[in-house]
């Protein structure tokens, strides 16, 4: 399974809807994300991709759409 | 770049030419006119910015008013306050109260530094208080309160080198509120050692008080607080339309009896309800005033300050010595015979420099309805006070001669026991 | 001995002038000199901290050097190790003064604390947030001559902004080209002009003309329903509107002259008044300090309780979280019981706040939005807003125990 899949599920799961349609809104600001979807996120990408983020590597500008988490996931893992 | 740069300095640059221009103008633009209802509004507004400020004193007492110096008596207004009084009979005069809480002489000497010629051989009234004759003088942050930096750049501007000048640039040094600009403080150094202003400090006075003049007149009579207007045409209502000593004394003692209802010192129901009943219960306030004497004091060199003051404008003042309330005096231990010997004391500054229009109401204090609390005049009080000055200030008066004493500025008189005065006269004779 | 408040009077605005042209025209030239930066930081600190005010300068320096120890300390330990209750212990080392400044006043009957200079908090941010960047690993590269000079930047000293480290140093090493420089120096000189609006025309008026005057009317106006009356209303508006244009006013005064030093410190406020709901407002209010709590309390709360699975549902760790972070938030402010009230009650808006908006999401269909209802949010969310400011500014005390 590829890595965008797996953030793309995370990131479905966690905000309720399908985000593959929008991949570069800004989530924080359609209120699909907020802190506590960060912090989910990022335990998550831990848990399944074994990507480790601490808090304050997460700088909101950073991982604000779907593209971007994207990115920044394949960069790390 | 130069042509970015000009857009965003260009704007700034050229409003600060223009403030500093407009504000260091030595001649005053056509705003100089002050409406007969702003006029009204400020004699009795009690604003510490009319205080602290020239243009509105200055305009008002051009056009009749006649500065009433003194502090916090001026707010209880009743129907027998002088403001009231001149405007339901209309008097040939208006009083413009200059003083509210905590204004004493310093302040009020510099209060008198940019009004100079509309005193000078005018008449005024000035209320004195003993309780400003308290062992420290002035409250240092009351003086800070009042403080104007326009009336001291005037005063530098126009001072000589003589006592008055050496002894209050040195009070003033004594304030923190004189540090509040450096190159005052200064000047204020070099004027209490004798020594003679630089050029530059000359240069910079003379601009500061352009600048500070400028500002006053733009801004002093925005937002002039119009309450205690209303309270005087409110009051005014009350009067009688014809007036009459007896219909009025009989009036005021009404009033007073119905506004000092529910308590034993005849203090009137508001202010006694205003914290005054709540530290009663505490017990505390009994006796508490027993071992307060007003004999020693700076306040008396600093009310020399006003005297010379007066007498070099030669200006014909009225002096008032208000009472204490009596029952009050008496629960708080407040000593008579100290009372009796500051009253010798400041008759004696007063009569042996000529000054001699004094209305010592001092022994007044047991009158009922004469005072509304517990230091300050109200319904008959007002009254008596009105009995002397309305023919003062409506009927021509002889010139007064005043003649000055610098020995009113030594620290042996400020703390001069009362009891040595005849001694103390007959050495300084 | 001149004593300046920063940014309080023309004088220090001219001072600020004359000081920052070598310094504008060096930038312009693509030249930065530290040296010249760090004698007028110097400067602007003794006209802050010195004369009078002596003794402040003096827990300045004193507090400066105790926090140079500890982080540079840590910063050299943690290149080596990394013990979980060594960190815990060095970053409750760090907060200990501010500690101390707030109860002091507390427990001493209102006494200031000897330890106490202006914008000690402010610093106690900085440096816990070095701290935790360290042990975190994302900051690797700790200099104390950078970390003194975040610390003592002088424009954002007393108040904030609370910038970050390692942003800080990014612009701080580098010098913006020309037409990027430009941009700041047109935006700075712009920000604190609009400061000169909030500051010294709105926040004078609704803070020294009408709230000395409320206040007295309210507190002649007691005795009703737990001594409210419309005094108080007027009150909370104008108290709300004052601490808006003095603190947004400080701030774009702050900003400003960081960027014409060519720093982009971040911004403080964005519109608050237009948040349709408490959430967004923190994101908009006092954004540095909001975020601040958010990176370094709230989120790490989170994880920590997530990790260690405290709560079973991820809506009751947020909600305790959101609680407690605001009451940090309060105490922060002051051991006082209006404070803490304060903090309380956005936690528990934050709470029902979110629980709405968890419905919200879920009926989509049933629940109407259109433009009345964003007003109406909008309107709701400004009144909650300065109700909670009525019980921060502390007359609620003066009226009920006073």
């Amino acid at each position: 399974m590829d890595i965008k899949q797996t953030v793309l599920d995370i990131l479905n799961d966690l905000t309720g809807s399908d985000v593959s349609g929008a991949m570069d809104d800004n989530l924080f600001d359609s209120g699909l994300m907020d802190s506590m979807g960060s912090v989910q996120l990022l335990l998550q990408l831990q848990s399944q991709l074994g990507v480790n983020v601490p808090v304050s590597e997460f700088e909101r500008s950073e991982w604000d759409t779907p593209n971007k988490i994207v990115a920044k996931v394949e960069s790390l893992a | 770049m130069a042509k970015r740069l000009l857009r965003i300095f260009g704007p700034l640059i050229l409003a600060a030419i223009l403030v500093f221009a407009v504000l260091a103008m030595p001649v005053t633009l056509g705003f100089s006119h002050v409406s007969a209802a702003r006029e009204r509004k400020a004699a009795v507004s009690l604003s510490p910015n009319v205080l602290r400020g020239k243009h509105m004193k200055e305009e008002a007492l051009k056009d009749g008013y006649v500065p009433f110096f003194g502090s916090s008596e001026w707010s209880r207004i009743d129907p027998m306050h002088p403001s009231v009084l001149a405007q339901k009979y209309r008097r040939s005069y208006r009083p413009f109260l200059l003083g509210a809480r905590g204004s004493q002489s310093l302040t009020q000497y510099f209060v008198m530094q940019n009004i100079q010629s509309e005193l000078r051989n005018k008449k005024a009234v000035f209320v004195i208080s003993p309780q400003w004759f308290v062992k420290d003088g002035t409250r240092k942050d009351a003086f800070g309160f009042y403080y104007s930096q326009l009336q001291t750049a005037e005063w530098l501007t126009h001072f000589r080198h003589d006592a008055i000048d050496q002894y209050a640039a040195k009070r003033l040094l004594q304030m923190p509120v004189a540090k509040s600009d450096h190159f005052i403080y200064a000047a204020l150094q070099r004027v209490a050692k004798g020594e003679k202003l630089t050029d530059f400090q000359r240069f910079y006075l003379q601009t500061r008080k352009n600048m500070l003049t400028q500002e006053d007149q733009f801004f002093s009579g925005i937002d002039l607080p119009s309450q205690n207007l209303n309270r005087v045409n409110q009051q005014a209502k009350q009067l009688p339309t014809h007036y009459s000593y007896s219909a009025l004394d009989a009036l005021g003692g009404r009033l007073g009896k119905a506004a000092t209802s529910d308590n034993r010192f005849h203090i009137s129901d508001k202010f006694y309800h205003q914290g005054l009943q709540k530290e009663l219960k505490t017990g505390k306030l009994k006796n508490f005033q027993k071992d307060l004497s007003y004999t020693k004091s700076p306040e008396f060199a600093d009310f020399q300050l006003c005297l010379d003051q007066f007498a070099r404008l030669n200006t014909n003042v009225l002096f008032i010595i208000p009472p204490i309330n009596g029952k009050w005096q008496k629960y708080t231990g407040l000593s008579a015979t100290m009372l009796k010997q500051f009253d010798r004391k400041i008759h004696y500054q007063l009569q042996s420099q000529g000054f001699n229009n004094i209305v010592d109401l001092s022994n007044k204090g047991n009158v009922p309805y004469f005072m509304t609390d517990t230091i300050h005049l109200g319904w008959r009080g007002w009254l008596a006070v009105d009995q002397r000055v309305n023919p003062f200030l409506s009927k021509h008066q002889k010139q007064p001669h005043y003649t000055i004493s610098d020995k009113f500025y030594s620290t042996k008189w400020q703390n001069l026991s009362p009891t040595d005065l005849t001694q103390y006269e007959a050495e300084t004779k | 001995m001149l004593s300046f408040e920063p940014y309080g009077n023309p004088t220090y605005f001219a001072l600020l002038g004359v000081a920052l042209l070598p310094l504008m025209i060096g930038l312009l030239y693509g030249k930065r000199s530290r040296l010249y930066e760090t004698l007028i930081s110097i400067f602007f600190l003794v006209l802050t901290f010195g004369g009078p005010k002596w003794a402040q300068g003096v827990a300045l320096i004193i507090y400066i050097l105790y926090e140079v120890a500890l982080t540079w300390g840590y910063a050299v330990y943690r290149k080596h190790q990394n013990s979980g209750p060594i960190f815990y212990l060095m970053v409750i080392l760090a907060i200990a003064p501010l500690a101390i400044v707030k109860v002091t006043p507390a427990v001493e009957n209102g006494q200031a604390s000897l330890i106490g200079f202006l914008g000690i908090s402010y610093l106690t941010f900085r440096a816990v947030q070095t701290m935790m960047e360290t042990r975190d690993g994302t900051l690797k590269d700790y200099q104390v001559m950078t970390f003194l000079q975040f610390m003592l930047f002088f424009p954002t000293i007393s108040s904030g902004p609370i910038d970050r480290y390692r942003r800080f140093e990014a612009d701080y090493r580098s010098v913006p080209d020309r037409e990027t420089y430009l941009g700041m120096v047109q935006k700075g000189i712009r920000y604190i002009f609009v400061g000169f609006l909030y500051k010294f025309i709105l926040a004078y008026y609704f803070g020294t003309m009408l709230m000395p005057k409320l206040q007295l009317m309210a507190m002649h106006a007691r005795g009703g329903f737990l001594d409210l009356s419309w005094p108080v209303l007027g009150y909370m508006y104008a108290y709300s509107a004052d601490l808006f244009f003095d603190f947004a006013g400080y701030s774009l005064f702050a900003v400003g002259t960081s960027y014409i030093m060519g720093i982009a410190t971040p911004m403080n406020f964005k519109q608050p008044w237009r948040s349709p709901n408490i959430k967004d407002f923190w994101n908009r209010w006092h954004i540095t300090l909001s975020f601040w709590f958010r990176d370094f309390i709230y989120m790490r709360l989170v994880f920590w309780f997530m990790k260690h699975r405290i709560f079973k549902k991820p809506t009751t760790t947020a909600n305790v979280t959101y609680i407690i972070n605001m009451l940090v938030m309060g105490f922060w402010h002051g051991v006082t019981w209006y404070y803490i009230t304060y903090g309380l009650f956005h936690g528990c808006a934050l709470v029902i706040n979110d629980t709405w908006l968890r419905y919200k999401k879920k009926h989509r269909a049933s629940v109407p939005h259109n433009g009345f209802t964003q007003v109406f949010a909008i309107f709701l969310t400004a009144n909650m807003v300065c109700f909670s400011f009525l019980i921060f500014s502390g007359l609620l005390d003066k009226l009920w125990f006073h």
